[in-house]
């Protein structure tokens, strides 16, 4: 199976840019790809949680067990990475 | 039926979350204390899902569809309201972990076939499945809870209680509060439905009374004093079905609002339970002040429900939160 077996097709380009509308949206700010957004002090429990939810339905990926670890929402960068990464394990 | 969202492949019922609400609030009508042991199950069922992997979901949610009972500890004698302050380890040694630490009023403890354990894990923290059979645990009943008081809430003790390896949900250290949330999101909403089924049984016995009972030649409902109770309590009903049915449709669409719908939910529905189980006790008057009545065991089950899954302070709390907009000022000093 592919990547493209999912609805819609996405590459690193889309689905980073479908997170940074995201976080412009929820936090009124613009956010480069390999900012730390929790260093910066921005996020929440809450937050990281809408993160993970809107991640999975966005994108039709199951976000659990060892892929909720922070490292993987750490960055714009960092989402994009894990989202084509299930996309392609969870066909 | 315990937990009735897990999905068929795993021997569930897979309702949706607004399905489930439903019967969470018909079974919450009846008894608080059973729908207390549906919201374990249904939460531990949950917690398994989301922390735990694949072959984690094989092994354990058949076993909660089939008739095992589970139990979920996150409160510890030094941990409340501030979970980041919990003391239990789940600790590396070869092929199995051990599990040190202690959990007070674990809702279904004393029922529990499995125990799913909140710790600190590997720098981070996550959750670990032990069977309340395992050498080490020892499980003692809150003699006499204010409320709920069929729901078997015990205090555990975990005296490095050694479990397999591959009962670590995850197998990694999580950040706690993300995982906390995951878990809690599910309970909140369980409590919040069944909040609504605590009103809706007081919303009957207080309509079938009022309209019976005559006093000064005419029904309670004709006096109109009475006659406010009665629709204040029917607006308390709608008020939280409608937060209920909200957050619901946001876990079933993938609302990225979900977790905090359901904190608004759960918020609202107990508040409005609290409230409308005591304007029930009023318009029954002597008629509910025996013990096992419906409106007396709402009034004391209701109140426990502002409590349990978050406080209503702690509610408050991250609603408020929620409201604040990051700013160059305060981004520094909102914490992760």
């Amino acid at each position: 199976m592919t990547i493209s077996s999912k609805p819609g097709s996405h590459t690193a380009e889309t689905v980073a840019q479908e997170v940074q509308r995201f976080l412009e949206q929820r936090t009124k700010q613009t956010w480069d790809p390999d900012t730390d957004l929790f260093s910066s002090g921005a996020v929440s429990s809450m937050f990281a949680m809408e993160l993970v939810v809107h991640l999975e339905s966005s994108f039709d990926v199951v976000i659990s067990g060892p892929d909720l670890a922070l490292d993987n929402f750490r960055t714009v960068n960092a989402m994009t990475a894990m989202v084509l990464r299930l996309r392609e394990a969870q066909p | 039926m315990l937990c009735a969202q897990v999905g068929p492949e795993h021997g569930g019922t897979g309702l949706d979350s607004r399905a489930n609400g439903e019967l969470t609030a018909r079974v919450g009508a009846r008894c608080s204390s059973l729908r207390s042991v549906m919201t374990s199950q249904g939460m531990a069922a949950w917690t398994v899902r989301r922390l735990g992997g694949p072959e984690q979901w094989d092994t354990f949610l058949p076993r909660l569809t089939s008739g095992d009972l589970a139990a979920v500890g996150f409160s510890e004698p030094g941990a409340g309201s501030d979970l980041s302050a919990m003391e239990t380890e789940i600790a590396d040694d070869g092929a199995q972990v051990v599990v040190t630490g202690r959990k007070v009023w674990i809702t279904a403890a004393h029922y529990a076939d499995l125990l799913v354990v909140f710790g600190t894990y590997r720098g981070g923290a996550t959750a670990v499945v032990v069977p309340a059979g395992a050498p080490g645990v020892r499980i003692t009943r809150v003699p006499n809870p204010l409320g709920c008081r069929a729901a078997g809430h015990a205090d555990i003790t975990l005296d490095a209680v050694r479990v397999p390896a591959d009962h670590v949900l995850g197998g990694t250290g999580l950040p706690l509060p993300l995982a906390t949330t995951a878990a809690l999101t599910y309970g909140r909403m369980s409590v919040a439905w069944g909040c609504v089924g605590i009103l809706r049984a007081c919303l009957d016995a207080a309509a079938a009374h009022t309209t019976t009972r005559e006093q000064s030649g005419r029904v309670l409902a004709e006096h109109q004093l009475v006659a406010r109770h009665l629709a204040e309590l029917y607006v308390a009903e709608r008020h939280a079905t409608r937060a209920c049915e909200h957050a619901s449709a946001s876990w079933d669409t993938g609302s990225p609002d979900m977790a905090v719908d359901a904190v608004h939910a759960k918020y609202v529905a107990s508040r409005e339970a609290a409230e409308g189980a005591a304007r029930a006790v009023q318009l029954l008057a002597s008629a509910a002040a025996s013990d096992g009545h419906v409106v007396a065991r709402a009034y004391r089950d209701a109140k426990l429900m502002e409590v349990i899954e978050g406080t209503s302070e702690i509610c408050q709390l991250i609603l408020a939160q929620h409201t604040r907009k990051p700013t160059q000022h305060t981004r520094r000093k909102v914490q992760a």
